[in-house]
């Protein structure tokens, strides 16, 4: 069975970009969200395998979804993704629980090589 | 990865961020403090900086990066949310907007954004630049001075131009048009399937369509309309029920597919908003002018060709409030009112008409002064000014001629371009009507119809020729027996609800030989000029149709009083007049 994945970010862009990236590499990408409180409410429903999630969001910022679903199932599998110049934030995200970061501009190949070390791991 | 697959995503998303940016940053300068405000225009910067980079534009990335600092200094280390900042932030949103079209145009060479992100990094509270230029020499005070004029020439230039561009832009872009209204049926879809096409801030369900199929489908909408006449006449002249129960089932299945084709061309009126926004901002600023801008109605929908045909009128109107209609603080204070002045901006509708007011509470306009104008100008003579009623001498300021003078404007306060904007309205089927108050404001009320392409006309014979006429210009048809025609001087008059209502001769008018009526009725139809009613006699009418307008390609459409042509059941030919420009 394929992993399942989740995408979490508020441009449609990204989001179909990665979707493009991931679907290559055969994962299943089973819900997208475009918001922090959409992040959790939709991780709570499909239990992905695994969770990309954008930092910049509204409603609710990624670290701030990251630690609702950290709180919610320890066990969560999540990649941040965040642009350059935003190091500081990458702290706060692994002490979240963060088990990876991807960054912007993907480049594809780094992509899912990340993904499947954090699938694995 | 081959990126330019996601070209056309990545323009219609930026140019959604874009007038995201717009929109908060003239509701920042309302509210200054507002959080929520100052994080959206931060992630807009972030999020454009990011697409950007991945489509490796890098000079997109540039702007929109030091428009992503600049917040971050607004947002973290609190500079203040002042004019200076949101110019630079329109400005830099206007620079994007230019490359954007540079991109989607495939220009190699595409502008370049100069020293745009150098002024952001340098960007000094204007406190601070006022002690800056008050040192005698020195380092801080040369970047505080580029700043100061460079920056108030260079940030009005290239949005003029590309409110220009922006006409077009806006609309002819992929933007899903009325995402509101364009939503495809979504219960059989899973949710993942859902969120495919989601909007970034909208809801799901709704599906990305490019403009040009929505211009396919009125087309071939109308197309089939002029189908159905043919059969209809086909029908009759075999006298067959069964095509003709055929054929009127047909109709009813035509009505309902035109309603739903007209629906997904809807568009909210929100979608030209931020540039009104963004112009009556400007304008105020550059009269010094203090005044809030009001909109109402933003989520009305109207047909995506129609909004492209408001921009225009309703700039000109706006810009008349700002200029004209407001007065200066010193003189609002004087007669008693709110330092600050009031615009307002809004849309409502009325069944299957759009009502679009422009209001200010302004100086005003006055009745007398604009008749006396008119004399002056020898637009209408003192007999004819003596049965103007008020909202007739106020519709003066539409008559052409009326505005380009320029002591008219400065004493009446309104005018300039009037003229056009009432000719525009009317060739897209709407009307114009005028209130004022002087001394306490003015309203202009554009009625408009939602949606465009089919209208109902009236078709009559002149000569050898068939004509239509829209019915929104036609008040009303008249069969006259010749002896209530009266003849005053050289003109001739009939009486309608007690009014002397001129009559001319629409053969006249179009330069065909007059009709000869033997049997003694003159038919004529009632509409309305220079915000009087005429009578126009035709020689026949030849009933009420329901017509595909086509617009007429280069040089017939520079005919003047031709609105457009059709075809009718027959396959005949018709032209369709502007009576307004006509007479």
């Amino acid at each position: 069975m394929s992993t399942t994945v989740m995408i979490v970010d508020d441009s449609l862009f990204m989001r179909k970009m990665l979707r493009d990236i991931l679907e290559e590499e055969e994962y299943e990408i089973v819900a997208e969200a475009s918001d922090g409180v959409e992040a959790v409410d939709k991780y709570k429903e499909f239990r992905p395998d695994l969770t990309t999630l954008d930092i910049v969001m509204p409603n609710k910022t990624g670290i701030e979804a990251l630690q609702e679903i950290m709180a919610f199932d320890p066990a969560a599998k999540i990649v941040m993704c965040s642009a350059i110049g935003q190091e500081s934030l990458t702290t706060a995200a692994h002490e979240a629980g963060a088990k990876a970061f991807i960054l912007k501009p993907f480049n594809p190949e780094l992509v899912a090589r990340v993904l499947k070390e954090a699938a694995q791991g | 990865m081959d990126m330019s697959q996601y070209r056309n995503l990545f323009l219609s998303e930026a140019r959604e961020y874009l007038k995201t940016i717009n929109v908060t940053v003239v509701g920042l300068e309302e509210s200054p403090s507002d959080r929520a405000a100052i994080d959206a225009l931060f992630r807009g910067a972030h999020s454009l900086k990011g697409m950007a980079a991945s489509m490796d534009y890098g000079d997109v990335v540039e702007v929109a990066h030091s428009m992503e600092d600049l917040m971050i200094r607004v947002r973290e280390d609190g500079l203040a949310f002042e004019a200076g900042v949101a110019d630079l932030l329109l400005e830099g949103a206007d620079l994007i907007e230019g490359l954007l079209n540079d991109v989607e145009q495939e220009l190699e060479a595409r502008r370049s954004p100069g020293d745009f992100a150098r002024r952001l990094a340098a960007y000094m509270p204007s406190q601070t630049q006022e002690q800056a230029q008050a040192q005698p020499a020195g380092e801080l005070q040369a970047s505080a001075q580029a700043q100061g004029p460079a920056q108030a020439q260079g940030s009005s230039q290239p949005q003029a131009s590309s409110q220009a561009q922006g006409s077009s832009q806006v609309l002819g872009s992929s933007q899903a048009p009325g995402s509101s209204e364009a939503q495809a049926p979504s219960q059989a879809q899973s949710p993942a399937e859902q969120d495919k096409g989601k909007e970034p801030t909208g809801e799901a369900s709704t599906v990305r369509v490019r403009t040009e199929l929505l211009d396919h489908l009125i087309n071939l909408t109308g197309e089939l309309i002029t189908n159905k006449h043919r059969l209809l006449n086909i029908g009759r002249d075999l006298g067959s029920a069964q095509l003709n129960e055929a054929v009127s089932e047909t109709s009813k299945l035509l009505r309902a597919l035109h309603d739903e084709v007209m629906k997904v061309r809807l568009m909210p009126f929100d979608a030209i908003c931020d540039r009104f926004q963004r112009s009556v901002r400007a304008l105020a600023k550059r009269n010094g002018k203090d005044l809030h801008f009001e909109l109402q109605g933003r989520e009305i929908g109207l047909d995506r060709g129609i909004l492209e045909q408001l921009t225009d009128p309703l700039n000109h109107l706006l810009r008349n409030a700002v200029d004209h209609g407001m007065e200066p603080s010193a003189e609002r204070i004087a007669a008693g009112k709110s330092a600050k002045g009031l615009v307002k901006l809004s849309v409502t509708r009325d069944r299957d008409r759009v009502h679009i007011t422009v209001s200010d509470d302004g100086r005003g306009m006055d009745p007398q002064v604009m008749i006396a104008a008119a004399i002056r100008k020898k637009l209408i003579s003192p007999e004819e000014a003596v049965v103007l009623s008020p909202r007739q001498a106020l519709m003066l300021s539409c008559l052409p001629g009326f505005s380009t003078a320029k002591e008219v404007t400065d004493v009446s306060g309104r005018g300039v371009g009037m003229d056009a904007v009432n000719a525009s309205i009317q060739k897209m089927g709407g009307s114009l009507s005028i209130d004022s108050e002087p001394g306490t404001g003015s309203r202009f009320t554009l009625m408009v119809p939602m949606t465009i392409a089919i209208i109902h006309a009236l078709v009559v014979q002149c000569g050898k020729v068939k004509v239509a006429v829209p019915v929104t210009a036609v008040h009303r048809t008249v069969e006259l027996r010749r002896e209530q025609a009266e003849t005053v001087g050289k003109r001739q008059l009939f009486q309608l609800d007690d009014e002397s209502v001129p009559l001319i001769s629409l053969n006249r008018i179009l330069g065909l030989p007059l009709g000869r009526f033997p049997s003694g009725i003159v038919p004529l139809f009632v509409t309305e000029a220079k915000g009087r009613r005429v009578g126009l006699v035709v020689d026949r009418f030849l009933g009420q149709h329901e017509l595909f307008v086509k617009p007429l390609g280069r040089p017939l459409s520079k005919v003047r009083g031709v609105a457009g042509g059709a075809t009718l059941g027959d396959g005949e030919i018709v032209t369709i007049l502007d009576i307004a420009d006509l007479l």
